[in-house]
């Protein structure tokens, strides 16, 4: 591409609150979507819906950490992508578990995005009131962190078990440990981006691809994992979607870093008598 | 789920565990990547790290002790050794390599005498670092952060395993309360801590403060999740 003549054009940055609406809405749809399509069609090859929910709200979370950690909190980014998933199992499981205990399974989604939203805003109020960080955005950074490791725990469970029922997710998702997997491949979708972009030429759109594009391995690592438990068909659906979008996210994310690196001039060998 | 008088021993057991986490990140010298530059003392990464290191290693002993018995106090004993090993083993390598590999001498810039030796520090601190290596203050410092880690890490995954008797859900769960705190209390050290001789040791009342209110958030639902089925 040529970028002579000028600045490349900027990037029109996407707003928080749109990218809230998207990825956490975008999650529960998916979820959704896949549960009630499989439910009706007596099958299980919808999961990879779920799976893509769980790829939006993991952007949602990158875009997150990326407005946080723009203002400095001392500890390197890994951290608060490890708080996202810490916040996100506990109100995964507590939303879940609930659901079953009051009959309606369907329900365990909504109730575990609205306790992690609620429980994410609490830390960042202690982070901004105790702690004395004074980030403006903590609050809202940290609501969104931890809806979106709730929904990406769940929508990427989901791809595994099949099932919004808790004991199915238990016996297929924690008892196999396969938790620990989504765990760590969440856990990366939400905190590599912005970790690996950091720096004064940090570009929203350069972020958010390449959280597209760790969140769609999370999906061909999740897909892997349900060749045990789901259909056969199910599982490669998922592997097969997950790694195509994967090419195209890095397809995408490598035009971006072009964009943005410097120019790259080459000189030629170093001269014999320089060795 | 009917709150009588166990359940409320049990989210007591679950505070008092997410605030021995919180308080004893303070006591583990970490110095992220200045001390893997042998610039700062300190383990080379960072406090989450760390504290997610040892305190899994203390849940592993933990749970391990809890397919034998049901009695608390082995099933935490073993809880804080199997942390304790885990720290004192990095920093045993750790220091190995500041030593043999690096060729950097172990002294801190932050005390003037080693509180434990009480060898003189500034000597051996090379010029434009702070202090090199892991003294022996940090080494004990360390050893107690990480008892207080893996006792609160089984104290998590005790009354978690009582109340719904699933290993797994139990330890992931544990984690995630064990994370929350660690990284509260990372934030509230700000980097790079030496351990109880260090000036950021005096800022551990406010990650006490911030525990408290975040798992006591975290018990309360904690002990209302079934272990499915």
């Amino acid at each position: 591409m040529t970028v002579a003549g000028g600045a490349p054009t900027a990037p029109a940055a996407i707003t928080p609150e749109k990218l809230r609406i998207y990825g956490l809405g975008g999650a529960l749809v998916g979820i959704y979507l896949a549960a009630v399509l499989n439910s009706v069609l007596g099958t299980d090859i919808f999961s990879i819906l779920a799976a893509a929910g769980a790829v939006a709200a993991a952007v949602t979370g990158a875009n997150a950490v990326r407005r946080v950690c723009g203002y400095g909190i001392g500890t390197g980014v890994p951290s608060i992508g490890m708080l996202a998933l810490g916040m996100g199992i506990v109100g995964a499981s507590f939303g879940l578990s609930t659901a079953q205990q009051l009959g309606v399974s369907m329900a365990g989604v909504i109730i575990a995005l609205v306790y992690a939203m609620v429980f994410g805003y609490i830390v960042g109020a202690i982070a901004n009131r105790v702690m004395g960080f004074n980030i403006p955005i903590m609050e809202e950074g940290l609501t969104d962190l931890s809806g979106a490791g709730a929904m990406a725990i769940i929508g990427w469970s989901y791809a595994i078990s099949g099932s919004l029922g808790y004991a199915d997710m238990v016996t297929k998702v924690f008892n196999t440990g396969y938790l620990a997997i989504v765990f760590i491949c969440g856990g990366l979708a939400i905190l590599h981006p912005f970790n690996a972009n950091l720096g004064p030429d940090e570009k929203q759109d350069r972020t958010l691809v390449n959280g597209l594009m760790v969140g769609s391995l999370a999906v061909v690592a999740v897909g892997l994992c349900s060749l045990a438990t789901l259909s056969t068909t199910a599982a490669i659906i998922t592997i097969v979607i997950g790694a195509a979008a994967w090419y195209y996210f890095y397809v995408w994310y490598y035009r971006l870093v072009k964009r943005d690196a410097a120019a790259v001039v080459g000189t030629g060998l170093l001269p014999p008598s320089a060795l | 789920m009917n709150f009588d008088a166990l359940t409320i021993v049990y989210i007591l057991e679950i505070i008092v565990g997410g605030l021995l986490v919180g308080v004893g990140v303070h006591f583990v010298p970490v110095g992220g990547a200045p001390a893997a530059m042998a610039q700062a003392t300190g383990i080379g990464t960072g406090t989450v790290q760390l504290a997610a290191g040892s305190g899994l290693t203390g849940l592993l002993a933990a749970g391990l002790m809890m397919s034998v018995t049901d009695n608390i106090w082995p099933i935490l004993a073993s809880g804080a050794v199997g942390a304790m090993i885990m720290i004192d083993a990095t920093m045993m390598t750790g220091g190995w390599i500041y030593a043999y590999a690096v060729g950097a001498p172990f002294a801190s810039a932050k005390v003037n005498y080693d509180p434990i030796t009480g060898y003189s520090q500034p000597p051996y601190v090379a010029p434009g670092t702070v202090g090199q290596g892991i003294p022996t203050v940090c080494y004990v410092s360390g050893t107690i952060g990480a008892f207080m880690g893996g006792l609160g890490g089984a104290l998590i995954y005790y009354p978690l395993m009582m109340t719904n008797h699933n290993p797994s859900l139990s330890a992931l769960f544990a984690i995630g309360i064990f994370l929350v705190n660690a990284v509260l209390a990372s934030w509230n050290i700000q980097g790079t801590i030496e351990g109880f001789h260090d000036p950021k040791f005096k800022r551990w009342p406010k990650a006490f403060r911030s525990c408290l209110v975040a798992t006591l958030i975290l018990a309360l639902v904690a002990v209302t999740i079934t272990g499915g089925a």
